[in-house]
C-alpha cells in the first residue's frame, strides 16, 4: 500500500481510509455545491499527466487544498458535525505533502507543465466566489481521489 | 455534593500495541457518585491550522470507565494531541492534556501467533488475525544441512496459507514476522516451529 507518483514514492497513507471518510460525507457536502456548470478537477488539469509530472501536480494540488481548501472549509465541518473524517483527510493528506516535499526536489524538467495543470484548476477556482469555490474543490475530492488511486499499488 | 471543584484526571498515558491504542488515566474519585469523562483529540493538521478546535472521541465522550480505545480516532500517521476532562452532574473538572503527543509509528510490534498444521501432505500455517494494517512474512524451510529458505507474504485476512508440499519422513520449519505498512515497521520473528512428516522418508 503506497503511492508511486512518477519517481515519488510515499508509504503510510492508506487510500481506502480516505474513501470512507469522503463517502461518510459526500452527500452532505455535494449537497451544498449549487454550480453544476463548472468543474475545477476538469479533464485538461488531470488526464495524459506523465509519470514525472504526477508528482508535481498532485504536491501543488494537496498542499492548496491543505493551507486553502480544508482552511477555508473547516467551520462548515463543524456546522456539518463531520469534523472526524475531515480530519481524516486533513491529516493524510498533511502527511502526503510532507512526504512529497522530501522527493520532489531531484526533478526540474516538468515542473513547468505541472504548474501550467495547477493554474487551470487555480484560475477556475479564483473565478467563483470564495465560499462556492472552497465548497466545490472540497466536493470534488472523490476526482482527486480517483485520480491518485491510478498511483496507488496494493 | 459537597464537591466545589472537581479535579482534574491526572497521569495521562497511551499504550499502544499491534496498532491498537488505549488511553489511560488515574480515576477521579467522589464517594457515592459516578464520574464520567470525555475524551477529545487533535491530529497534527489541527494543531497547525485549527488550534482552537477538539474533536470528540468516538467512544468516550463521555465514558465512565478511566480508559478510552482510541484506536479509530487515530487514522493518519501524525502526532496527535489527546486530552481528558471529568465531569459530575454539573461540575466540570479543567482538561487535562497528554504530556507528549501520541504517532501510531511508535506503537509496539509483537511476533504474531501462528499454528503450523499438515492437510495430507500440504504444510500449513494459521496466523493470528491482527486486523486490516498486518502483512505477514512467513519464513520456512526444510531441516536439512544447505536447505533454502523460502519467504511468502501474507496478506490480511487470507488464512490458513498454504506453504509446500512436503515429504514423508522430512522435518520442516517456519518462523513469522509482522509487517505494517502504514508506519514502514516490522515485528520481530515469532519462535522457529519446526514438524517432522510421518512415513518413511522416500529412498534416493
Amino acid at each position: 500500500q503506497e503511492f508511486q507518483f512518477g519517481p515519488c514514492r510515499v508509504e503510510g497513507v492508506v487510500l481506502q481510509k480516505l474513501w470512507q471518510a469522503f463517502w461518510a460525507m459526500k452527500d452532505i457536502v455535494q449537497a451544498q455545491d449549487n454550480i453544476m456548470s463548472v468543474r475545477l478537477l476538469r479533464k485538461e488539469v488531470l488526464q495524459n499527466v506523465s509519470e514525472t509530472e504526477s508528482c508535481h501536480l498532485i504536491r501543488a494540488l494537496l498542499r492548496f487544498y491543505v493551507n486553502t481548501v480544508f482552511k477555508n472549509y473547516h467551520d462548515k465541518a463543524v456546522e456539518f458535525g463531520i469534523l472526524k473524517p475531515f480530519s481524516t483527510l486533513a491529516n493524510n493528506f498533511f502527511v502526503l505533502v510532507s512526504k512529497l516535499q522530501a522527493s520532489q526536489e531531484k526533478m526540474f524538467s516538468t515542473r513547468k507543465s505541472a504548474r501550467r495543470r495547477f493554474l487551470l484548476f487555480y484560475q477556475a477556482f479564483k473565478q467563483l466566489d470564495r465560499e462556492a469555490a472552497v465548497t466545490k474543490a472540497f466536493g470534488e475530492m472523490d476526482i482527486l481521489l480517483s485520480w491518485m488511486e491510478k498511483f496507488y499499488q496494493l | 455534593d459537597g464537591v466545589a471543584v472537581l479535579p482534574a484526571p491526572q497521569n495521562l498515558s497511551v499504550q499502544s500495541t499491534n496498532m491498537k491504542h488505549v488511553l489511560t488515566w488515574s480515576p477521579v474519585t467522589v464517594p457515592e457518585e459516578i464520574v464520567h469523562y470525555s475524551v477529545e483529540y487533535q491530529g497534527e493538521y489541527e494543531s497547525l491550522y485549527t488550534s482552537h478546535i477538539w474533536i470528540p472521541s468516538i467512544w468516550c465522550s463521555p465514558t465512565q470507565r478511566p480508559e478510552c480505545d482510541i484506536t479509530e480516532d487515530i487514522t493518519a500517521t501524525v502526532s496527535y494531541s489527546l486530552r481528558v476532562r471529568a465531569t459530575l452532574g454539573s461540575l466540570t473538572s479543567a482538561w487535562s492534556t497528554l504530556k507528549h503527543r501520541f504517532n501510531q509509528n511508535s506503537t509496539i510490534l509483537t511476533p504474531p501467533g501462528m499454528e503450523i498444521t499438515m492437510d495430507g501432505f500440504h504444510l500449513l500455517i494459521k496466523l493470528e488475525d491482527l486486523g486490516p494494517h498486518f502483512e505477514f512474512f512467513v519464513s520456512y524451510w526444510r531441516r536439512e544441512p544447505g536447505a533454502k529458505e523460502h519467504i511468502k507474504v501474507v496478506r490480511p485476512g487470507v488464512l490458513p496459507v498454504y506453504l509446500e508440499t512436503v515429504e514423508p519422513g522430512a522435518a520442516y520449519c517456519v518462523k513469522a514476522r509482522t509487517f505494517v505498512k502504514a508506519i514502514g515497521r516490522h515485528s520481530a520473528f515469532s519462535p522457529t516451529e519446526c514438524v517432522k512428516v510421518q512415513g518413511e522418508a522416500l529412498p534416493l
